[in-house]
């Protein structure tokens, strides 16, 4: 997406909420689809939502937004309660992005940015300007009086953003924007909500991709069968289970010899060798490794390669439930 | 623009954007109407092209054959005369002539003896007006023959002398017989075959407006607008406001597209224009009932295009938009009324034979109160969905 100035309206309670949800549960027949989910986001905020397909983050969503009742728990966007038959002045601070492209095909670009600005009461010189603006966000400008059936999936999808955008929403919740998008526009997606926090505006935002929630969010909140069951950013997410970094060293000389020295070193939990290389078991391994060289240097073994590998999300979820995070 | 109105213009801009839509609201019922007012337009005027053979050659026949040539009649027949009898079914089977009368010989002679000997009337079994038509006249003059019969034999009775007789019955033959039957029409007005079917077609294909709209909702539902829409700061009735209208103002651009095109074109009479107006708004006002039930009704956009197709053809072929109701047989009629169509054009053929614009007030109360019941309908089945 272009570099554009993106503006949110800081609104927060006194708290410094954005959002705040308390106990959100939602039935579906017997099933029960969100248990209990309470999540708080502040003001400039990139809150991640992260789980598998059916853990119950677009039924989370959904009533986030007041598309959806709860059986039970509360939502407040700004201080003003949400309701799925009315809270209008919480909608009014809501930008709301769909997983689908939630587009008219037979509109142009503009059309449709001017039609679902005209839903949030823009209207006349604001409408105009806010619209252009959006075109210029999601650069598509230039492709503005085209109709979106002859887009392609990723300006569709720049598109479906941008339409959440019009009317500079105070929370900005995107369900799974970058599904089914290529790489080269999942790059822009990403960059910009990226900006869109940087610019104050709090982001509610949820994805099965790893990689996207620690590229973007402030904090994480991991979702499974309907129940958040871990929260916190991602350093806190990794403290939380205990999982440690490991340091891989490719290197000639006397190997075993080096590994048993490692082990003397502090925040160093355990190495071994094989075919060539050396794996440490470590604390904080970056802020180890000027040690591990030196040791290295002072045993005459010649280092070819060091990486770090440092526990993530897809392991502090296994970690927590036991299983990989399901496509 | 308020949301309402933003609403229901995208909704429009939308549908001018289908060129289906185009053509089932407007080239489509011009093209239809025009069509069946040409093959119903006997219901404007007809005539006979028929034959005639005299294998009697008497002075009956001859009378007969001047009968048919009678200057009263000549908007309704024109006459041929051919040799034979294979020459007129000839005729009759190529469809040179709709009908041919055969004289038998005789006829003349067997008329004053008192004994029959019938005009045979020729017609082919796919043109059985033309035969009917034929068949009157034949009849006409044996009624005429017998009357004249009739007043001579009782002339007779009466002590009249055989001198007298050849200028008695010339006098009885000259006089015809008194009508029978006078036809009292409502209106003032003859109802043209376009009269009829223009509203009739301009109201069959403005009911798939409903079917439209129907489907568009669930569309809307499927690709996530819908949602989007209602996440926006707008009470619930404004989206299906929003809808209702665009549905009103596709059915009436398509009526009112129907009823100038008609009256332009082929000079349809629709009546007065505030009472057509009040019949056009109170039957769109119908077919918004109808979307809201067919939408209450239905799950999916598939269900909704069936639902939609079935109460569409169902309306029609009750209210009589492919007929006149006035030909249908009398249960028909009486469930024609229970359709808003059938009302509507109950209010047109009033209005199209001269009717004051006061024949409309029951047929809009009629529909108003059919799209009160729809609507009423639709939020309860809507409500209990909720639950």
């Amino acid at each position: 997406m272009a570099q554009a100035d993106v503006t949110a309206t800081a609104r927060s309670t006194t708290t410094g909420a954005v959002l705040e949800c308390s106990g959100l549960t939602r039935r579906f027949g017997g099933r029960v689809a969100v248990d209990g989910v309470s999540l708080r986001i502040a003001p400039g905020e990139t809150y991640g939502l992260l789980g598998p397909n059916g853990a119950g983050k677009t039924t989370v969503i959904r009533m986030v937004c007041g598309l959806l009742r709860p059986d039970a728990g509360t939502v407040v966007v700004a201080g003003r309660t949400m309701s799925a038959a009315g809270g209008l002045r919480a909608r009014e601070l809501i930008g709301y992005v769909p997983q689908e492209v939630a587009l008219y095909p037979d509109l142009t670009a503009r059309e449709n940015l001017r039609f679902f600005g005209r839903m949030y009461r823009l209207r006349g010189a604001r409408l105009n300007r806010r619209v252009e603006a959006v075109l210029e966000l999601v650069d598509l400008t230039e492709r503005a009086g085209e109709r979106v059936e002859s887009f392609s999936g990723g300006m569709r999808r720049r598109l479906n953003i941008g339409a959440g955008l019009l009317h500079e929403p105070t929370l900005l919740v995107l369900d799974e924007p970058t599904v089914g998008v290529d790489p080269q526009s999942r790059h822009a997606i990403l960059e910009s909500i990226q900006r869109f926090g940087r610019s104050g505006m709090a982001v509610l935002y949820t994805t099965h991709y790893m990689e996207e929630a620690e590229r973007l969010c402030d904090r994480v909140g991991i979702i499974d069968h309907g129940r958040l069951i871990a929260e916190g950013t991602h350093g806190e997410l990794v403290a939380q289970v205990a999982e440690r970094d490991t340091i891989k060293l490719v290197a000639t000389g006397d190997l075993a010899t080096f590994a048993v020295a490692c082990r003397d070193l502090a925040g160093v939990h355990g190495a071994d060798t094989t075919d060539g290389e050396v794996h440490l078991l470590a604390d904080f391994g970056r802020r180890l490794l000027p040690a591990v060289l030196e040791l290295a240097d002072r045993r005459g073994v010649t280092v070819r390669s060091v990486q770090v590998i440092e526990p993530d999300l897809e392991s502090v979820f296994l970690h927590l439930t036991g299983t990989a995070l399901r496509e | 623009m308020s949301p309402v109105l933003a609403i229901a213009a995208k909704d429009l801009r939308q549908r001018l954007r289908d060129r289906s839509a185009i053509v089932l609201g407007f080239v489509a019922p011009v093209v239809i109407a025009t069509l069946m007012s040409f093959a119903f337009g006997g219901g404007d005027s007809y005539h006979l092209d028929a034959a005639v053979v005299d294998n009697d050659h008497g002075e009956l026949a001859a009378a007969f054959t001047q009968v048919l040539r009678d200057p009263e009649l000549s908007d309704l027949v024109t006459v041929r005369t051919v040799p034979s009898e294979a020459d007129a079914r000839s005729q009759v089977d190529s469809g040179e002539v709709g009908a041919a009368f055969v004289i038998p010989a005789g006829f003349t002679a067997a008329a004053r003896g008192g004994t029959a000997a019938p005009v045979t009337v020729l017609g082919r079994v796919d043109e059985p007006v033309a035969q009917q038509v034929g068949q009157a006249i034949a009849d006409g003059f044996a009624a005429q023959l017998d009357a004249v019969r009739l007043s001579v034999a009782t002339a007779l009775s009466s002590g009249a002398t055989p001198d007298g007789l050849p200028a008695l019955a010339a006098e009885a033959a000259a006089r015809r017989l008194p009508e029978q039957v006078a036809a009292v029409p409502a209106g003032t007005r003859q109802l043209r075959s376009i009269s009829y079917f223009g509203p009739a077609m301009g109201i069959f294909f403005a009911l798939f407006a409903v079917s439209f709209t129907a489907r568009g909702y669930f569309l809307e539902r499927q690709t996530g607008t819908l949602d989007r829409i209602r996440a926006a700061p707008l009470r619930p009735a404004v989206v299906l406001a929003g809808k209702s209208l665009a549905t009103l103002g596709y059915a009436l651009a398509s009526l009112t597209t129907m009823a100038l095109v008609t009256t332009l074109a082929f000079d349809a009479y629709w009546g007065p224009p505030l009472a057509a107006a009040a019949l056009l708004v109170a039957m769109a006002l119908a077919m918004v009932g109808l979307t809201a039930l067919v939408i209450s009704l239905s799950r999916t956009e598939r269900q909704a295009e069936g639902i939609a197709a079935m109460l569409t053809f169902g309306l029609v072929l009750l209210g009589g938009n492919f007929v006149y109701v006035s030909m249908a047989p009398p249960l028909l009629r009486t469930l024609a009324l229970l359709t808003p169509n059938g009302w509507a054009l109950r209010g047109f053929t009033d209005l199209a034979t001269g009717a004051g614009p006061s024949a409309v007030l029951v047929p809009v109360l009629a529909m108003l109160a059919f799209t009160a019941a729809c609507g009423g309908l639709a939020v309860l089945l809507s409500r209990r969905a909720a639950r």
